[in-house]
């Protein structure tokens, strides 16, 4: 048995009905649901995944993308060490919304925060969907903002677990003690690297990796 | 049809006419003054029994028809509406808007501004007819009512300050005002969203189409449990909240367990404090629209309005869903940042009441029916414990392959036969014509088809300090003797059962 668990504490933004719970939900729960009810607060979960030698336990605020709560998000990113800023590609709207929500999360959420910028729906353009956001649009903002980049596709589950698993790869393991004051949450008992060996589809990586 | 009107207190008979429901139920010909005696099981007044007896003289030589459903007495269909608008006279809300209703918001605007409602008066209705307009002005909001169901003034008034507290609950009041101060001409559907019109439509369903007492009554349905359990249930958050003495002060508010149908089943509340009932509904609400579907591997961190408690500010709901029994946990914390503190006292009590079954008797709690209860001839009632400020009723009793449309409808049925023996016992204003109240009420017709039994339905509502019971007797009793000999056994079952069927005074902290 292994006895390290590394604990990375995730959150997810993102404008209404882009699918940021049905990720969650094909994350945790393998599922999927047509007409999933827009999320009212903010839900907390959490997901173990067993990355080699390493448990990874995932926890994780699913907020909501109703505009009336998104005074409440800095709450939910404030701790946070890994964000998912998702989309939808069909929408403009909720591209515009995800540059904002990186922005803020640059100038408020802590220094070494992970982002991932996820374009949710992947499966609406290959069933014949109109395309509104293009890949290398997300790309280049991925690159200039130092972001992990994927598209996804809640309904199918392409590419789903490869963000977290993205994520996981990226979130410095440090000694126990180190930083502890900058990220309070982080429970490491293991100063091993997170070995990620099973991501297949490896992330679009950007440049500037801010560990 | 040979009745001796002495007895019968609200003929509800037409000669043309094959049914006619009066606007408002007529006042009691025979409503018992019992101001001066309480109820006591044991030594049952004779002076009141005696007073009934005269009341009710011998019984009708009609072949009594007892049949095990109860006929409709209420058969239109489009005789109510809901509608909200902002005080500039921007619509932001209807019910039912198939008929263009919206274009009326013009109409109920100058309505409005023609009454300049005054400070201690909110509340107006109008009348014509069989049908009444209630209008509610609660600036920057005004609420209308439209009603051809016979309803009183106040029951109009409450539903609409249902509707109001919804939108306060969702917005707070504070919010409300920021945004119409900066400007009066606010169109309020822009800010809503999506859910909030859909919460809307439930709680006007609720209102409008089931079998909801409870803003009728003003109290909450509790889930009947084993004595025991609801006690150790009480003693686990107890203790709970014993062993978490560094939970800082303020964090944890109230804690409620409530079960499928809105009914609640154990509560945790610092001693003194009790949640007004109208919050307590609203939250209920969106526990059972909203988080239908939750499944025990999340748990949510809500604000809500508590309107009657602070309609300024809001309160944080800890909301998780509890497995084998698919009731939830809530907490509520005026602190927003307390998640985690209610979720490690959540994760604890729910560890601690799982491993010892608890969990599956709440499951297993499965209410009562009538025939549980010696009361020939009844077909249902409601009890409203005053001081619980809680009512049970018993489970209707369903077909098997009842469609959901069929359940509406006889919800539907059930609601309108409370409102109408309801109506009966209290005045326009909500209250009781007497402290303590009896009354009789009939519903009479002949069958339109011949298919069709006639209606001679018969129903009773009583109130008294302690109680209210209102029941419905089969179809074609009249019997009044046995009715209220049935009525003394119900009261009398529900207060042998008292701490089985209602929740006492819960944990106190
Ligand atoms: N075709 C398709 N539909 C999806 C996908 N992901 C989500 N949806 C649908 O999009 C709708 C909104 O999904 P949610 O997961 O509730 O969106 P959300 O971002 O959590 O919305 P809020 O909670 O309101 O912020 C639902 O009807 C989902 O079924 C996807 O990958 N493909
Ligand atoms: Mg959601």
């Amino acid at each position: 048995m292994n006895s390290s668990v590394t604990s990375i504490k995730l959150v997810l933004l993102g404008e209404a009905a882009v699918g940021k719970s049905s990720i969650v939900l094909r994350f945790v729960s393998n599922d999927f649901s047509e007409n999933k009810e827009p999320t009212i607060g903010a839900a907390f979960l959490t997901q173990r995944v067993n990355i080699g030698e390493q448990t990874v336990k995932f926890e994780i605020w699913d907020t909501a993308g109703q505009e009336r709560f998104a005074s409440l998000a800095p709450m939910y990113y404030r701790n946070a060490q890994a964000a998912l800023v998702v989309y939808d590609i069909t929408k403009p709207q909720s591209f515009i919304k995800a540059r904002h929500w990186v922005k803020e999360l640059h100038e408020q959420a802590s220094k070494g925060i992970v982002i991932a910028l996820v374009g949710n729906k992947l499966d609406m353009i290959e069933n014949g969907g109109e395309r509104k956001v293009a890949k290398e649009e997300a790309e280049k903002l991925a690159e200039e903002e130092g972001l992990l980049f994927f598209e996804t596709s809640a309904k199918s589950g392409e590419n789903v677990n490869e963000v977290f698993l993205g994520i996981g790869e990226k979130i410095p393991i440090k000694k126990p003690g180190e930083q502890a004051n900058e990220q309070s949450g982080l429970r490491i008992t293991d100063d091993q690297r997170v070995d990620l060996t099973n991501s297949v589809n490896g992330p679009v990586r950007s440049a500037g990796c801010n560990c | 049809m040979d009745l001796d009107e002495s007895y019968v207190d609200d003929r509800r008979e037409r000669a043309n006419e094959p049914l006619y429901i009066p606007p408002i139920a007529a006042e009691p010909t025979t409503s018992i003054n019992l101001a001066q005696t309480l109820f006591q099981p044991s030594e049952f007044d004779e002076s009141l029994e005696d007073q009934l007896a005269q009341s009710i003289s011998s019984c009708d030589r009609r072949h009594p028809l007892v049949s095990t459903e109860i006929p409709n007495v209420f058969p239109h269909r489009y005789d109510k509406n809901f509608l909200i608008l902002t005080s500039a006279g921007k619509p932001i809300y209807a019910m039912k808007d198939g008929d263009g209703t919206i274009a009326y918001m013009g109409v109920i605007h100058t309505i409005m501004n023609y009454f300049k409602l005054k400070e201690d008066q909110d509340l107006r209705c109008i009348e014509n007819g069989d049908v009444r307009f209630a209008f509610l002005d609660r600036e920057p909001i005004v609420l209308v009512a439209y009603s051809a169901r016979g309803e009183t003034s106040n029951e109009l008034f409450s539903q609409l300050d249902f509707l109001h507290s919804y939108l306060l609950s969702s917005l707070s009041e504070r919010q409300l005002s920021k945004i119409f101060s900066k400007r009066q001409n606010f169109d309020l559907r822009n800010f809503l969203e999506s859910t909030d019109f859909e919460n809307l439509d439930e709680i006007c369903s609720l209102l409008c189409e089931r079998l909801y007492p409870d803003a009728l009554l003003g109290a909450l349905r509790s889930l009947s449990m084993k004595k025991s359990h609801r006690a150790q249930l009480h003693e686990a958050m107890s203790q709970q909240l014993t062993k978490e003495k560094d939970l800082p002060r303020g964090t944890l508010l109230y804690g409620l367990i409530v079960a499928p149908e809105n009914k609640l089943c154990s509560v945790l509340r610092p001693k003194g404090h009790t949640l007004h009932t109208t919050d307590l509904h609203l939250l209920f609400c969106l526990i059972f629209h909203r988080f239908q579907n939750l499944d025990d591997s999340q748990e949510l961190w809500v604000p809500i309005c508590f309107p009657k408690f602070n309609a300024n500010g809001f309160l944080y709901g800890y909301i998780k869903f509890l497995p084998k029994c698919n009731s939830i946990l809530v907490l509520i914390s005026a602190q927003k940042d307390a998640f985690f503190n209610l979720k490690s006292f959540a994760d604890h009590l729910i560890k601690d009441i799982s491993s010892n079954g608890l969990l599956e008797e709440i499951h297993k709690a499965k209410g009562f029916k009538i025939s549980d209860i010696p009361a020939p001839l009844v077909h249902h009632f409601i009890y409203k414990s005053k001081k619980h400020v809680q009512y049970v009723m018993p489970e209707l009793e369903l077909h098997s392959d009842t469609e959901p449309e069929q359940l509406i409808e006889l919800e539907r049925k059930f609601m309108t036969y409370y409102q109408q023996i309801h109506n009966s016992v209290v005045r326009d204003d909500g209250l009781a014509f007497n402290k303590s109240c009896l009354n009789f009420i009939r519903w009479d017709s002949d069958a339109i088809e011949p298919s069709e039994e006639p209606i001679a339905m018969l129903g009773l509502g009583w109130i008294t300090p302690k109680f209210e019971l209102y029941l419905i007797c089969n179809n074609g009793v009249d019997d009044k003797h046995v009715i209220f000999e049935s009525a003394k056994r119900i009261i009398s079952w529900c207060r042998k059962h008292e701490s089985r069927l209602f929740v006492n005074e819960g944990a106190i902290f």
